[in-house]
């Protein structure tokens, strides 16, 4: 940077030569005029008296104060949840967001309680027509699935069997004891292990 | 063992933020070790007065700590706290409106003249520069001096030489264009040197 002739070091140059060792440009100029050699000596002056002021500290029990009011995250939350609320209530606008949504929410909920409450008639008669509709589709569903079964080539053996009675009850008592057996083996493998596991302790 | 200071010694400020998001209280604690000294020294000459100074850092810390999950990491952490913390001071100097010496107006005015229309009259509970030098106590008179600047240009002076900030992170706390930084501690400087002018003579 290039200064005119005659003109006076500009606070930028001043500065730099506080900080360093002035370029030589500048230092032609400290050389011949005593009016920015005096100010730059001054603001060296002041600068360095600033700097040599004495670092105060705080009260020994500072620390523990601070950490009275400071609320550690537990490790074990749910940290996204966390971040969540602690961003709901970082500004003054995330937090009137947060609350006008609230309101909206809470204001939609109460309108269509006040709506049900007044419009009772509608709500039955919608009721009525939904559970007629309802209970036709499942009859229909029944329907289907009943004759479903009766085109099963294994309809006509099950049918056979039920009409004999005492080849039913052989096929029943063979099932139950398939069934009890089954039920004895998974309580067994469940069971917890009556013995100390050596390693458990490690 | 190593002690709790070799312990977090080689850490960054990031680093140890990491932690004290991941639950360690430890890291917390590091965090107020590392810059309780240069908060509270920034804040003691901002307002002049030691117990408020300690309620202000205190302050200061809470709210950086508690709000330790929007800190960007991208960002320099002492940069965060200091702003942080000057702004604590600020508010309080504004709302408590401090009488303040200012040779040079109001330190958004352009022209001369705009200076001179707003220059400020030494208020009357203001420790004069010119008593503190009668007392002939050196540090007293700085401390006086810097206590009579504008809180703006406070800040801006001792960041630059008590905290040795560069001029771009003095505009990042201060929240100014770094041009305004440049102007503010010129101006600083011209109000100290004239206010500590008495100690030559």
């Amino acid at each position: 940077m290039t200064r005119s002739p005659g003109s006076h070091l500009s606070a930028d140059e001043i500065d730099a030569c506080l900080i360093g060792v002035p370029t030589p440009e500048i230092q032609r100029h400290l050389d011949q005029c005593s009016q920015c050699l005096e100010q730059v000596k001054i603001d060296r002056e002041i600068a360095e008296l600033v700097a040599a002021l004495p670092l105060t500290s705080p009260a020994a029990d500072f620390a523990d104060r601070v950490m009275a009011r400071v609320v550690v995250p537990d490790p074990f939350a749910i940290r996204s949840l966390q971040a969540t609320r602690r961003r709901l209530f970082s500004t003054p606008r995330s937090f009137a967001a947060a609350a006008g949504f609230a309101l909206f929410l809470l204001g939609s909920m109460a309108g269509s309680v006040v709506w049900s409450l007044s419009h009772q008639e509608t709500l039955a008669a919608l009721g009525s027509w939904l559970f007629a509709q309802g209970g036709q589709a499942v009859w229909l569903g029944v329907q289907g699935l009943a004759s479903n079964l009766l085109e099963q080539p294994w309809y006509g053996g099950l049918k056979s069997l039920a009409d004999n009675p005492g080849r039913l009850a052989v096929f029943s008592a063979l099932g139950s004891f398939a069934y009890l057996s089954g039920l004895i083996a998974l309580r067994r493998l469940l069971a917890a292990p009556t013995q100390q596991v050596a390693h458990a302790g490690l | 063992m190593a002690g709790p200071q070799t312990e977090w010694g080689g850490l960054t400020d990031q680093e140890v933020v990491l932690r004290a998001r991941s639950g360690q209280e430890t890291a917390y604690r590091e965090l107020i070790r590392r810059y309780e000294r240069p908060i509270f020294a920034l804040l003691f000459r901002m307002v002049r007065d030691r117990e408020l100074a300690e309620d202000l850092a205190q302050e200061t810390f809470v709210k950086a700590l508690n709000a330790i999950e929007s800190y960007r990491p991208e960002f320099k952490f002492s940069s965060w706290i200091f702003k942080i913390a000057n702004n604590a001071a600020i508010d309080h100097l504004r709302r408590r409106e401090l009488d303040t010496l200012s040779l040079d107006g109001s330190p958004h005015a352009e022209t001369p003249e705009a200076m001179q229309a707003t220059a400020l009259q030494i208020g009357a509970r203001q420790e004069t520069p010119l008593d503190t030098v009668e007392a002939k106590e050196l540090g007293t008179a700085i401390e006086a001096a810097i206590g009579s600047l504008r809180p703006e240009y406070r800040s801006c002076i001792l960041l630059r030489h008590v905290e040795g900030r560069a001029y771009e992170e003095i505009a990042e706390i201060l929240n100014l264009p770094l041009g305004t930084v440049k102007t503010y501690i010129h101006r600083a400087r011209n109000e100290l040197r004239l206010s500590l002018a008495h100690l030559k003579e």
